[in-house]
């Protein structure tokens, strides 16, 4: 099970979704979701390089398009892996399915792209399969359609 | 994990047994039931399915009402389109309409153009007609002109009687002249006429 799960997206009724298809699959113990990529960047920035009062999460779902953000989801991750230390399960979770932007977020340390659909628990269940792969970063990026 | 104490378990029993009131949420994943304890483990596990059991209803709802928010917007973009076509066909409307106002003018026009030049060729046939008629009657006129003179000229050179034939020379060149200015009056006349009409 993931310690703590977060989730960056615009779209506020699909953390609903997300969060209540997580738990009805006991996927996290915890649960954050942000609605912007600013935000999410602020409190990062807030953990780097370690905060003992503030535990980061474990893994980090980010939408490909955040609307109303300063920069998309595969910048985030770009930041996190690249500028925040790099310590977490990272990955896309989009209704996209464009090659160039898998191409983009595998460049910039993404290690799954989930497709954002209304079947999302199936999708949740192989994720979680793999889980434990990710977290030792031996699992390849893999695209759950 | 967290263990209950023996206090908290029975409270939390007695809450559950009295007034229906379950643990939920991300907190019902870190309670351990004390070792052996079987009826706090049945009781977690009852507030584990009834929290499941929530959570799937909601997920439901969330999804049922996601997928009608697509389809408002995907209808919302088609009622868009459809403005957008509505607004072009109106806008070609709108230029037909221009276009026929522009050839019922230009129609217009035609048909004053026509009327104008049928009035004239009528003017022009009746000009010509009475040239005609003119001519004849002058050719008339001088014919009858020059053979009654023709004729008094020989009665006055072969030396007969002029008397008749004069006189009837006379009443005719009288008759012939007067004919002659009455056709060139009515001829003014009709011109004078005509003018006027247009």
């Amino acid at each position: 099970m993931i310690n703590t799960l977060m989730l960056i997206d615009d779209e506020n009724l699909f953390h609903l979704v997300f969060e209540d298809a997580c738990s009805i699959l006991d996927m996290a113990l915890s649960f954050e979701a942000l609605d912007s990529s600013d935000e999410a960047n602020k409190m990062f920035k807030k953990w780097f390089p370690d905060d003992p009062d503030h535990e980061r999460p474990e893994c980090v779902f980010v939408d490909l398009n955040i609307i109303g953000s300063s920069f998309d989801g595969i910048e985030m991750i770009r930041k996190i892996n690249y500028e925040y230390g790099d310590n977490c399960v990272i990955g896309i979770i989009s209704s996209s399915e464009d090659e160039k932007e898998i191409e983009r977020a595998k460049k910039v340390g993404a290690q799954f792209w989930i497709i954002k659909s209304d079947d999302i628990e199936p999708r949740l269940e192989e994720f979680m399969e793999d889980y434990d792969d990710y977290k030792v970063k031996k699992a390849p990026f893999k695209i759950y359609r | 994990m967290i263990e209950v104490t023996e206090h908290t378990r029975d409270v939390l029993l007695e809450v559950a047994k009295k007034r229906k009131i379950y643990v939920e949420g991300s907190f019902l994943k870190i309670l351990k039931a004390p070792k052996g304890d079987k009826e706090f483990e049945d009781y977690l596990k009852l507030c584990k399915e009834k929290d499941v059991t929530t959570r799937k209803k909601r997920l439901e709802v969330t999804k049922q009402v996601q997928q009608q928010n697509k389809e408002l917007v995907t209808k919302q973009e088609e009622t868009d389109a459809l403005m957008e076509e509505l607004q072009e066909a109106l806008e070609a409307a709108k230029n037909a309409e221009w276009e026929a106002e522009k050839l019922r003018d230009e129609a217009e026009k035609g048909k004053e153009q026509a009327l104008e030049d049928l009035d004239l060729m009528q003017k022009r046939s009746q000009f010509e007609l009475i040239g005609t008629i003119v001519r004849v009657a002058l050719v008339i006129i001088i014919g009858v002109g020059i053979v009654t003179t023709i004729m008094y000229g020989l009665a006055i050179l072969s030396g007969q009687d002029t008397q008749i034939i004069g006189s009837t020379w006379s009443n005719m060149f009288g008759i012939l002249l007067t004919n002659a200015f009455s056709i060139v009056g009515t001829i003014m006349g009709v011109k004078y006429a005509s003018e006027k009409d247009s």
